[in-house]
């Protein structure tokens, strides 16, 4: 199959973009997954879809609000009541399906629809706290869980996939928008872009 | 007045010089300095020119409460005005101008208001709306002339023209304790909240932490209150639990705790760091909040007591104590209570000469006293001041006054002063309390209103309170701090303060009636006279009194007058001010920049939206439009064609051969789950479960008020997978009417709703050679009529790439519309180019497509505009009778089906002129006599099929018009001229090449 092209490809550069001070508190890469799904089910099979999930996937994720899971190549997070966000390698849209029966939900493939950035060092809860009105303290967002939120009218879904690390996946449409506002709100404390 | 800097002393750095410019004259200053404490040592005491009279002003605060010291800074080309000089820090080259001169601070032309002051009184404006009558000037028309003068003469410093090339940001902030104010009271509140393991933002106006502590010579724990100060700010500063904002004003205070914060980012520095915002706007969200905000010292109000020269008491400490500058060399104190005594001691230690303190009290506490000593001189008691001396201060004069009667007896006696410290007392500064509390409590020993009952959650510490001394803010700040930590309160000992017991509760006098403009607002020129005035003409409630006055407006708030304001009120009134009340307090505290609130929305106010398509538009010479967030080609022009010439071609192209039009923006829905096509018969007029698998739809929704929402094709891809395509202007709407109908009214149905607008990537392709197309570049499957009939749809690969293709067609031709994954768009439509070659295959953008859809009659968004019906565009077809549906209940209303409804018509310009979108359309040919609008224009183009220009209407009575003229009637354009109504159906009515 054909090779998968980034919104990004035109003003995707990698390089170092220090601050006045000469130093990079962050790094941003384009992660996106070759799988992004998502995938649903019907009130009070939430431990069903989590299931197959795991089956799946290999990740065991909670069905508390928020609850997320990151594994080796994929992770998985809720973006709503009864509905997670699944990412991972090729086809996995097509083995959920196997697995989730329509008598328990429903899976939908967004691989194309969505972007993954992915922001991480030191500042990248101050950085992300210039866009994002969520609390971004490892207390209030531990490692695994997500978010589903907005910045400037895009929508956002939000995973913090390490202890100073965050994927954010945005729609494929706004994805060079969104990636040139996190470089302006970035340079405050110096970036590198980097290869994913 | 010879104000100067001191030999010694102040928390400046003297050995780090700074330069700077005030009207183009240099100065120079130190690191810690204010532009204000700047002047004041540079004897700078003329600063600024009132609002309305143009008085000569001088500096008279000491903080955020100024009033008259507002300049304007110029900053890489850009003017900001009304700073007040009191929140600036100096740094190396900034350059300030005094404002509402001309031509120059000394000689201001505008000072001749000063002749005409009656005229300038309270309601001035309202009176001018109303005018008096003379000759033919009465009303409206005397308002009119004064307009232009008033609106020249309005507003304090002039803004500049240049866009502002700062950056400015917004920053979202969660924590446990937010502290407001890093007083005594505020830094032992921090540490007490710290101490507990609370995530705590300590927020400060100023520069430093400390406060009061700075300049108020008491000894805390031992030390110098400046040192406790800053040692206890160092250790809340080691604490990882604790983010300490200075230089950051909270500003409002919102409901959920939600308090917004200015934080001053880089105006203290000559350039700003690469990428750092000159403003920050912070939103901090608390789950408890600590007001520490201290309190404001009042004025007296007395004649003349805006010359230059007239500071508060409280200010000339701080800047003897802070800065190490005397405000004048002979200072006369004037005071209803004992603060002014401390700083009469201070001025006095740092080698200004004190003339007198005048006191309106006949008696005074010892603590007091023994300060009048330090400051060498015994206190005038029972006095009053009654008038200022000189262009600058040079006297004063004083009388015996009674405090209890109010009375002044005796002759004026003449007291030499180049400077005049007054204190009326101290108001808490309750700002924030006020908007979110209940009201403020007037208290008769303070003389002020004390903060109100929360309705959300903090509490109080410090003067903020009313408990004025350092030792009541200690208490009060660490109590506060462990209460909003959730903590019991401590028994441990407090560090121990020496200060003078003084007695800061004044004599409940605000103002020394006497001959002579007495200034209650001096930022906004509101004198005692016109208070008294707006009382005697009925406006004596404290709402209409600021309204009609203007008292306690503008930048400052009132932060100096609303006291003295409502004491003068309540005295013309006859009542105690506790029954006169105050206004509330509205955000914000202090003046926000716009810029900070924009924040990162400057320069543009919506995200960009781009197809995957977008560069190959952009590289090919598209002239692209926003239609919504989404940025489409309009054209693809070539040199030298107008736009219509562009369109008309790419349409021509289309209809003769092929073209290909970038569809990614239409809003697609993925409809899944076992009731999907019971959910769709519900929200479709029409019926979707029949539909079989491979085949699509044209479907039509309509609100529940029987009004059509939206259209589009909805595909069935399998038993239970439908995917909904929605206009692009609707996309959102349509997702958000179906949540809340799947939600709301059938939570039982097994739907899930996924928007996958962005996981597709969309062609269509149309013409009579676009079957050709496909059939040199689809692989997998065939696409001949019978493989792929109209509204079918079968899987193939382009170029390896995965594609769905349906056979539908919006621009009346043979047409298709291939979806690929949105990665693999840009791959696929040069692919579909390199196959339309042969053909001579054109690109055409939202110009052409609209061309085409007007010829065929294909209605959109300027149809479906919230008013039209299914029946008004001519679709009842579309309305099942088999099933109920949205709106089925409510589209047959009476309103909705009576004759002279808005109903869809074509029209042809009969005068060969373009006809104008919103242009209406009239019976009369009589330009003079035009009648009533029978309808407008929703659409228009010149059609290459018709070689004529034409357009689609909504008009009364639509198809019964056919074949009648009618007059177009667009006066924004200057387009009048004959069209004829006919059929909306202008090309191929019967299908024929679509179908072909």
């Amino acid at each position: 199959m054909v090779e998968r092209q980034s919104p990004l490809t035109p003003i995707f550069r990698p390089a170092v973009h220090s601050n006045d001070v000469g130093s990079i508190s962050i790094t941003l890469s384009e992660v996106t997954p070759l799988s992004i799904v998502e995938a649903a089910c019907w009130p009070g099979l939430n431990e069903r879809l989590t299931a197959a999930i795991q089956e799946v996937t290999g990740l065991s994720v909670d069905t508390t609000p928020n609850a997320g899971v990151v594994g080796r190549g994929t992770a998985a997070f809720s973006i709503g009541p009864d509905r997670y966000l699944v990412s991972g390698e090729e086809d996995l849209s097509a083995r959920l399906a196997r697995v989730l029966s329509e008598e328990t939900g429903t899976v939908t493939d967004l691989s194309h629809g969505r972007t993954t950035f992915r922001v991480s060092g030191t500042r990248a809860e101050w950085v992300l706290s210039k866009l994002f009105a969520i609390d971004f303290s490892p207390a209030v967002f531990p490692v695994g869980e997500g978010r589903a939120t907005a910045h400037h009218d895009i929508f956002a879904q939000i995973q913090r996939s390490d202890a100073a690390q965050f994927d954010l996946y945005v729609f494929r449409s706004f994805a060079r928008a969104f990636w040139n506002t996190l470089c302006t709100a970035a340079e405050e404390v110096g970036y590198e872009v980097i290869e994913a | 007045m010879t104000a100067r800097r001191t030999s010694s002393g102040g928390l400046i750095e003297r050995s780090r010089t700074i330069g700077f410019t005030f009207d183009g004259r240099s100065y120079t200053g130190h690191s810690g300095d204010t532009l204000a404490s700047a002047l004041v040592a540079n004897g700078v005491t003329l600063v600024g020119r009132s609002f309305k009279y143009h008085r000569p002003r001088g500096i008279f605060t000491a903080s955020v409460d100024e009033p008259n010291a507002l300049v304007t800074i110029l900053k890489d080309g850009v003017r900001e005005p009304n700073i007040p000089a009191t929140q600036i820090e100096l740094f190396e080259g900034l350059e300030a101008e005094s404002q509402n001169r001309f031509p120059s601070l000394e000689f201001d032309l505008g000072a001749l208001n000063q002749l005409a002051g009656r005229l300038f009184s309270a309601g001035f404006y309202y009176k001018t709306f109303m005018g008096p009558v003379i000759g033919p000037l009465r009303g409206t028309r005397f308002w009119m002339i004064c307009e232009h003068f008033i609106r020249r003469a309005a507003g304090l410093g002039r803004a500049g023209y240049k866009p502002d090339p700062a950056r400015y940001e917004r920053m979202n902030a969660f924590c446990d304790v937010l502290i407001v104010g890093a007083g005594p009271a505020g830094l032992m509140a921090a540490e007490a909240a710290m101490s507990s393991g609370k995530r705590v933002i300590l927020a400060e106006q100023e520069p430093h932490l400390g406060g009061s502590a700075r300049w108020s010579g008491e000894m805390i724990g031992g030390k110098a209150a400046a040192d406790w100060s800053q040692d206890l700010a160092r250790r809340i500063d080691a604490s990882e639990n604790v983010r300490i904002l200075t230089r950051t004003t909270a500003w409002g205070y919102y409901d959920g705790n939600n308090i917004a914060a200015l934080e001053r980012v880089t105006d203290h520095l000559a350039d700003a760091p690469k990428g750092a915002p000159r403003h920050r706007n912070w939103a901090i969200r608390a789950d408890t909040v600590v007001l520490a905000t201290g309190a404001f010292e009042r004025p007296i109000v007395f004649p003349g007591n805006d010359r230059p020269g007239v500071m508060l008491a409280g200010a000339t400490e701080r800047y003897a104590r802070e800065f190490g500058v005397l405000p004048g060399e002979k200072i006369a104190l004037f005071t209803n209570n004992d603060s002014a005594y401390r700083a009469a001691a201070a001025l006095r230690q740092f080698g200004a000469t004190i003339m007198a303190i005048i006191d309106v009290r006949a008696k005074i506490s010892p603590a007091a006293r023994a300060l009048a000593e330090e400051a060498g001189v015994e206190p005038l008691l029972g006095f009053a001041v009654t008038a200022t001396v000189g262009r600058r201060l040079t006297k004063v004069l004083v009388r015996r006054f009674d405090a209890e009667t109010e009375r002044l007896s005796g002759d004026a006696r003449p007291i030499e002063a180049d400077c005049l410290a007054v204190s009326g007392g101290w108001s808490p500064a309750i700002h924030l309390a006020s908007q979110a509390g209940r009201n403020p409590k007037w208290d008769e020993e303070l003389c002020a209103f004390l903060p109100p009952e929360p309705t959300q959650a903090w509490a109080g510490a410090g003067a903020f309170t009313g408990a004025v001394t350092t030792a009541e803010a200690l208490s009060t700040g660490r109590n506060a701090g462990l209460k909003a930590a959730g903590k019991k309160l401590s028994r441990a000992k407090l560090p121990e303060v020496t200060a003078p017991n003084l007695d800061i509760h004044p004599a409940s006098v605000f103002e020394i009636k006497g001959n002579g403009k007495a200034f209650v607002d001096f930022q906004h020129d509101v004198t005692v006279e016109d208070v008294r005035l707006a009382h005697r003409e009925g406006f004596v409630s404290v709402e209409h009194l600021k309204r009609y006055t203007t008292l306690g407006m503008a930048t400052d708030q009132g932060k100096t007058s609303n006291v003295p304001g409502l004491a003068i009120m309540a005295d013309a009134r006859g009542l105690p001010i506790r029954d006169v009340g105050t206004t509330r307090f509205r955000p914000p505290f202090s003046p926000v920049s716009i810029g900070a609130l924009a924040a990162e929305k400057y320069g543009h106010f919506k995200p960009d939206r781009l197809t995957p398509m977008h560069d190959w538009h952009v590289e090919h010479g598209a002239r692209m439009m926003n239609v919504g967030l989404w940025h489409r080609p309009m054209i693809y022009g070539q040199p030298g064609e107008t736009v219509e010439q562009a369109y008309t071609r790419e349409a021509a192209t289309v209809r003769r051969s092929v073209g290909i039009v970038d569809v990614s923006t239409l809003g697609k829905i993925a409809v899944k789950g076992p009731d999907a096509a019971v959910f769709l018969d519900r929200v479709y007029t029409n019926q979707f479960s029949t539909l079989p698998i491979n085949k699509a739809r044209y479907g039509l929704m309509l609100r529940k008020d029987g009004i059509a929402l939206d259209d589009g094709t909805t595909w069935r891809l399998g038993e239970h997978d439908f995917l909904m395509t929605t206009t692009t202007a609707n996309a959102g709407r349509v997702m958000q009417h179906l949540e809340y109908v799947l939600d709301v009214v059938w939570p039982d149905l097994k739907v899930h709703l996924t928007s996958v607008t962005d996981q597709w990537a969309g062609a269509a392709l149309a013409g009579p050679n676009a079957r050709k197309v496909l059939e040199t570049c689809v692989a997998g499957s065939a696409v001949d009529n019978e493989a792929l009939p109209f509204m079918g749809l079968v899987y193939g690969e382009i170029d390896r790439a995965p594609v769905l293709v349906c056979r539908l067609s919006f621009s009346g031709e043979l047409a298709y519309e291939v979806y690929c994954g949105a990665g693999h768009g840009k791959h696929v439509w040069e692919a579909l180019i390199t196959a339309g070659e042969p053909h001579g295959i054109a690109p055409y953008g939202m110009e052409a497509l609209g061309a085409l859809r007007i010829e065929k009659g294909h209605v959109t968004g300027a149809e479906i505009d919230g008013r039209t019906t299914a029946r008004d565009l001519y679709l009842d077809w579309m309305l099942s009778k088999k099933k109920p549906f949205i709106g089925s209940a409510l589209m047959d209303r009476p309103g909705l089906i009576e004759k002279t409804r808005l109903r869809l018509v074509g029209v042809i310009s009969l005068d060969g002129r373009p006809l104008g979108g919103g242009a209406h359309i009239v019976e009369s040919g009589d330009l003079n006599e035009l009648g009533e609008s029978i309808g407008h224009i929703t659409a228009f183009c010149y059609s290459p099929a018709l070689a004529q220009y034409i357009g689609l209407a909504l008009v009364k009575g639509g198809k019964e018009l056919h074949g009648k003229r009618a007059y177009i009637s667009d006066p924004l354009r200057k387009h009048f001229g004959p069209v004829q109504i006919v059929s909306h159906h202008f090309f191929d009515p019967e299908g024929k090449r679509m179908h072909g």
